[in-house]
């Protein structure tokens, strides 16, 4: 499959995930593109486990800004959006090592697995920490906090 | 001037709301906050955790009404907490008197009319997707709607019969792989690796790993460390139905 095969069917699938958790119909195409945006930065640095960071954080970024832009809830836009970055092939593979006996490998692939859902799951806290930090201020001027 | 009782029943069912449907704790405690700030609620204190809420509110120097809500189900719907969110800042903002909060927050809470289909139809996508995106083929591609679409609609009856979530997401993780096997069986270039770990995306707990992390770093050790055991168990019994059945169907687990 060619890459843009791979982000168009990332796009689809972080879409209609978002139907699937009752996402407000106006912020799903934001976060399928921020999704396609993110994806596309994790095939870029080889999906290691610092992509899997960076990745998260750019997207926690754009989520925190369209959430501020739309008036909305951040976590409406990251839920879809951070999916594709979901380790399900690490989770697979290791299972599998473990079912074929093979623990070194499913210990090797468990903890790659595990470093990358570590990694999102920071990258992602790090900035609604942040933005609440910065943002704080601003919004309760304007009487509304996100 | 609304009564205390109102007020109290509003407060409460904006935050159970948001811990029902997936929001953070903090989220939770915040709405509480917000909405008694715009009531004009002398003090304000909650303690919001996943399974439940509790709340004191000050209304004079030495009147306090307290109150415990348990929350039992938790499950995923942002439309709600999106709708709450925007009821808390009208109370906030002082446009919005309890009462008619407490009538918003009612409607919300009402079952919403199902979609299954179209949660079936989103389901199926989202894993034949997912498994394009990983790098399968077409034929994957038909596989992976197939299974997207049966742990739809098998998971949606098992929510109603209150089947633990735990156990649920065992069943799923079992019959994608089931699925997945008899496609690579029945179709000759069909590779299970992408089918299986696109078909499992869409039930990864994603958004509780993640609140899990915001609530510890918040502070909100109780909570994220309950969130994150829940986390836990619920890749591990997806993992454990996914390794039941390929081992079923190898016939080996040494």
């Amino acid at each position: 499959m060619s890459w843009w095969i791979q982000l168009i069917a990332c796009g689809i699938a972080a879409a209609s995930f978002s139907v699937l958790l009752h996402q407000p119909r106006s912020t799903i195409l934001v976060s399928s593109l921020v999704s396609i945006l993110g994806y596309s930065v994790f095939l870029l640095l080889k999906q290691s486990t610092l992509a899997y960071f960076l990745a998260s954080l750019l997207i926690g970024i754009c989520c925190e800004l369209s959430a501020r832009l739309m008036k909305r809830v951040a976590t409406l836009f990251v839920t879809g959006a951070i999916v594709p970055l979901v380790p399900g092939v690490g989770l697979y593979r290791t299972m599998r090592f473990i079912v074929d006996g093979e623990y070194s490998d499913a210990v090797r692939t468990g903890a790659a697995t595990l470093l990358g859902i570590c990694g999102i799951a920071m990258a992602i806290t790090i900035s609604s920490v942040l933005f609440s930090a910065f943002w704080h201020r601003k919004a309760n001027q304007r009487g509304a906090s996100c | 001037m609304d009564s205390i009782t109102t007020t109290l029943d509003a407060v409460c069912l904006a935050s159970q709301l948001i811990l029902e449907n997936g929001g953070e704790t903090y989220r939770a405690e915040e709405t509480v906050e917000r909405m008694c700030q715009g009531l004009g609620i002398l003090r304000v204190d909650v303690l919001a955790l996943p399974t439940g809420l509790m709340l004191t509110l000050t209304l004079e120097e030495d009147r306090t009404i307290s109150r415990i809500v348990r929350v039992h189900s938790r499950s995923i719907d942002l439309n709600r907490i999106d709708e709450c969110n925007v009821i808390s800042r009208k109370v906030a903002s002082g446009s919005m008197t309890a009462e008619e909060a407490l009538k918003a927050l009612q409607q919300i809470k009402r079952p919403q009319t199902e979609k299954r289909p179209l949660l079936i139809a989103a389901s199926a996508v989202s894993a034949a997707s997912f498994t394009v995106m990983l790098g399968g083929s077409w034929a994957d591609f038909g596989v992976s709607f197939f299974c997207g679409a049966l742990v739809q609609w098998v998971l949606t009856p098992l929510g109603k019969m209150k089947v633990p979530p735990l156990i649920s997401s065992m069943i799923a993780g079992a019959l994608t792989t089931l699925l997945a096997l008899l496609g690579a069986r029945m179709i000759a270039d069909v590779n299970i690796e992408p089918i299986i770990s696109g078909a499992i995306m869409p039930l990864l707990p994603g958004l509780a790993t993640t609140n899990a992390m915001r609530d510890t770093i918040r502070g909100d050790l109780v909570s994220g460390g309950a969130r994150l055991g829940e986390a836990i168990l619920s890749v591990m019994m997806l993992a454990a139905g996914i390794g039941l059945m390929l081992s079923m169907w190898g016939g080996r687990l040494t």
